[in-house]
């Protein structure tokens, strides 16, 4: 059981666009690929899907080939749209009979999705007064509601493997967090997410583990926990009502920022912010804040990919 | 369906044409189509001034006012059972004098014959003129036109002493056809080059517009998902192969279904007409003028068959060019530069087809029906024509059928290619380096996998 991709390569004339990408998900949950733009996240995906040749690498679905026959596959496009001039209730449709739904079963998925993403005036306009209500179009309809249709037309086929590219782009918090619920829900459901996404704190929030890419390479993977568990908890930020710059520097510990008597800074480990801490103490200086904790996953991020640059 | 790059063929199809036929526009464009093709031959008629003649007369004195240098001879006009009672009054009278006549008769009408100047040379001219307020009607006074242009031809005849046979001779013009001993001696007739010439064109035409439309069409399909950013969404449901046989189906059954609304159009036209004569109105005129024959043609029901065969796959060859051009289109901006392509093939095509009987050779005819290109407008006139016998003409079918097939898959690859491509039209050069490589791709990735297999 599982999905697995193996040595993933692809190039463009003679520039790399993919390099021997290789990950794998042994049970359900939710995988994260992150990178910069241009770093070959998409095309990783496209190249998942079948939608592009691969020059080289497989993609494994329970052991076999993914195909469209093989993988139940729901998939939110970081470039989406819809049919402007047709009625969203025909495009569900459309999809759904694509997707190998029967009629009556995908009147009831409709039904609940729309009732579940807040879009049921859309799909099911009601009648004022004796003018006959005529049924929406995509055209109609601002982006944030576009894209609760389109996230329908991902999960109408009730996916085995949901992948999920740049979900939560274009919202505003209400619709945020109507989309973070659902998907919330899917991997309560046992299913296999992978997204994409340049919203460090919402990868946080969901993924088991991740890829960090960085034109074409791989520069970091693995399960997210470990990775912060392998820096441990280096970040200090210190708050107090004084200038501290002396101390911390007697210390040996660097300062990464500063605003005012806030500071951010690297310990090379807890040993170090406790010797700062015990100092502070005798000397009775007053604090607001002593934190001691491990990086962001946007730190990690930004870190990893600064390496890569500058080594190019 | 067993194969499953073409899964999902019959659910893009009919979505599709459900949603073509849903668009008012399309609906009213072709009821304005059948309007149109079901008037046409009753307003033709109405035109052509010719009405139906009646079945009992209400004229009962003719004022006839003869002012060439031969008599009349109007046994004729009696001799019809209509107008046996009818009384002929010979007159000098002016026009004034010979309608205030007419008017205070209800039952009469008259009929001046003169010599008019023509442009080129004197011609005869018969005037029947009847009173508006009176109980002669329109059809009534064309029926006895029509008896008297008979007579008058008779007479004019019988004046120059001309016997009938004499009068076929001279009228039959001669015919002049150009042979091989093989084609002479088996009785293959050939049509005259004038005929040939009208049904080349005609048929031109008729492909021209059927090629332009499928090409607007396709042009549309092929862009449509590109263009609503949704091309990604669905193909993780159906291949690209499904996706472009389905929507060029859809696009075979609109431009198809347009045809037979317009041929519905006419079948309700000539009923219109059926009780006015029928094309009787049209025929001399198409014969006479145009020189074309009827009778020259290989009209029989293999030819229908035949002719619908030739438009199968004249649309598949423009579905498939269009198909390759419009794949390369991004956004609408980008179709007047794809469009050269279809265009310049519809050009070549229409010109030798509209131009090569004219030479009268049979190397032209034979090589414009088996070249692609021109064989799709000109393989089924030349043969319907007798200029190209069965055997070539099945040669050119297979030619232009394998092409067509050719165009297709190249067009499904284009396609298939060009879906998630975003930028200005690629030169053909570089499509081609881009197939090569994605065959390549392919290639290597089949060792491994076959992506969209079961």
């Amino acid at each position: 059981m599982g999905f697995s991709v193996t040595e993933l390569y692809k190039k463009y004339g003679e520039k790399v666009v993919v390099d021997h990408l290789s990950f794998k998900m042994d049970q359900p949950g939710v995988y994260a690929l992150l990178g910069t733009n241009g770093a070959g996240k998409t095309t990783s995906i496209r190249m998942i899907l079948n939608m592009l040749a691969k020059d080289g690498g497989t993609v494994e679905w329970n052991g076999g080939p993914l195909t469209l026959r093989t993988c139940n596959v729901g998939y939110l496009a970081e470039e989406r749209g819809l049919y402007p001039k047709n009625t969203l209730m025909d495009q569900l449709m459309y999809f759904a009979a694509l997707r190998g739904v029967s009629r009556d079963e995908a009147k009831k998925r409709i039904r609940y999705w729309a009732e579940r993403l807040d879009a049921v005036e859309y799909l099911y306009p009601k009648q004022e007064g004796k003018k006959p209500v005529k049924p929406k179009k995509a055209d109609q309809l601002s982006k944030g509601n576009q894209q609760k249709i389109q996230l329908m037309l991902s999960l109408l086929s009730d996916p085995e493997l949901l992948i999920l590219d740049e979900p939560l782009s274009g919202l505003d918090p209400v619709n945020t967090d109507l989309f973070k619920g659902i998907i919330h829900e899917e991997i309560e459901k046992g299913k296999y997410l992978i997204m994409s996404s340049h919203q460090m704190a919402t990868i946080e929030e969901f993924c088991t583990d991740l890829t960090i890419l960085s034109r074409s390479k791989t520069v970091l993977q693995g399960n997210l926990a470990d990775i912060k568990k392998s820096y441990g908890r280096i970040n200090l930020f210190i708050k107090a009502e004084q200038e501290l710059r002396d101390e911390i520097e007697a210390a040996g510990i660097t300062i990464l920022s500063s605003v005012g008597f806030s500071y951010q800074c690297r310990v090379t480990g807890e040993a170090q912010a406790n010797a700062l801490l015990k100092t502070l103490v005798s000397r009775e200086i007053p604090l607001i804040a002593f934190e001691l904790r491990e990086p962001s996953l946007h730190e990690i991020f930004v870190e990893k990919v600064g390496e890569t640059h500058e080594e190019s | 369906m067993k194969n499953p790059e073409l899964h999902g063929v019959g659910t893009v199809f009919r979505y599709t044409v459900q949603q073509h036929y849903k668009t008012p526009s399309v609906v009213a464009f072709l009821v304005i189509l059948f309007l149109l093709a079901a008037g046409s031959m009753p307003l033709a008629l109405l035109m052509s001034g010719h009405e139906s003649e009646v079945e009992e007369t209400k004229i009962h004195t003719l004022y006839l006012r003869n002012e060439c240098a031969f008599s009349i001879v109007t046994d004729s006009v009696l001799a019809d059972e209509r107008y046996q009672a009818l009384k002929i009054t010979e007159t000098d009278e002016d026009d004034d004098t010979l309608s205030e006549k007419v008017l205070a008769e209800a039952d009469a009408a008259a009929a001046v014959i003169s010599m008019k100047d023509g442009m080129l040379m004197p011609s005869l001219t018969l005037r029947t003129v009847y009173g508006e307020n009176g109980d002669v009607t329109s059809a009534d006074a064309e029926t006895l036109n029509h008896l008297l242009e008979n007579a008058l031809h008779d007479s004019l005849m019988a004046s120059l002493a001309i016997t009938k046979d004499q009068e076929a001779i001279v009228n039959s013009g001669v015919t002049s056809r150009v042979a091989r001993i093989a084609d002479y001696r088996a009785g293959a007739e050939e049509s005259n080059t004038d005929t040939h010439v009208f049904v080349n064109m005609f048929y031109c035409y008729f492909i021209m517009i059927l090629c332009g439309i499928s090409i607007g069409y396709v042009f549309q399909q092929c862009m449509e998902e590109k263009v609503s950013k949704l091309v990604e969404s669905l193909l993780v449901s159906v291949s690209p192969t499904a996706l472009l046989t389905g929507k060029l189906l859809a696009v075979m059954l609109f431009v198809f279904s347009g045809l037979a609304v317009v041929g519905l159009g006419f079948f309700v036209s000539f009923q219109l007409i059926k009780p006015f004569g029928g094309f009787g109105f049209a025929a001399p005129t198409v014969e006479n003028i145009l020189h074309f024959s009827f009778a020259d043609l290989h009209f029989t029901l293999p030819t229908i068959l035949l002719f619908v065969v030739c438009i199968l796959i004249a649309f598949a060859m423009c579905a498939g060019l269009s198909g390759i051009s419009g794949s390369c289109c991004s956004k609408t901006e980008d179709t007047q530069q794809a469009s050269l392509v279809s265009m310049t093939f519809l050009l070549t095509g229409y010109l030798a087809g509209a131009f090569a009987p004219m030479f009268e050779s049979d190397a032209v005819n034979i090589f414009c029906s088996l070249f692609p290109v021109t064989s799709v407008f000109t393989a089924l006139p030349n043969y319907t024509c007798g200029k190209i016998g069965l055997p070539l003409l099945l040669l050119a079918l297979v030619i232009q059928a394998l092409t067509a097939l050719f165009l297709m898959r190249t067009a499904g690859r284009v396609y298939k290619m060009m879906l998630l491509y975003r930028g200005g039209v690629p030169k053909p050069a570089q499509i081609i380096r881009m197939l090569k490589e994605n065959k390549a791709a392919e290639k290597a990735a089949a060792g491994k996998e076959a992506p969209h297999a079961e």
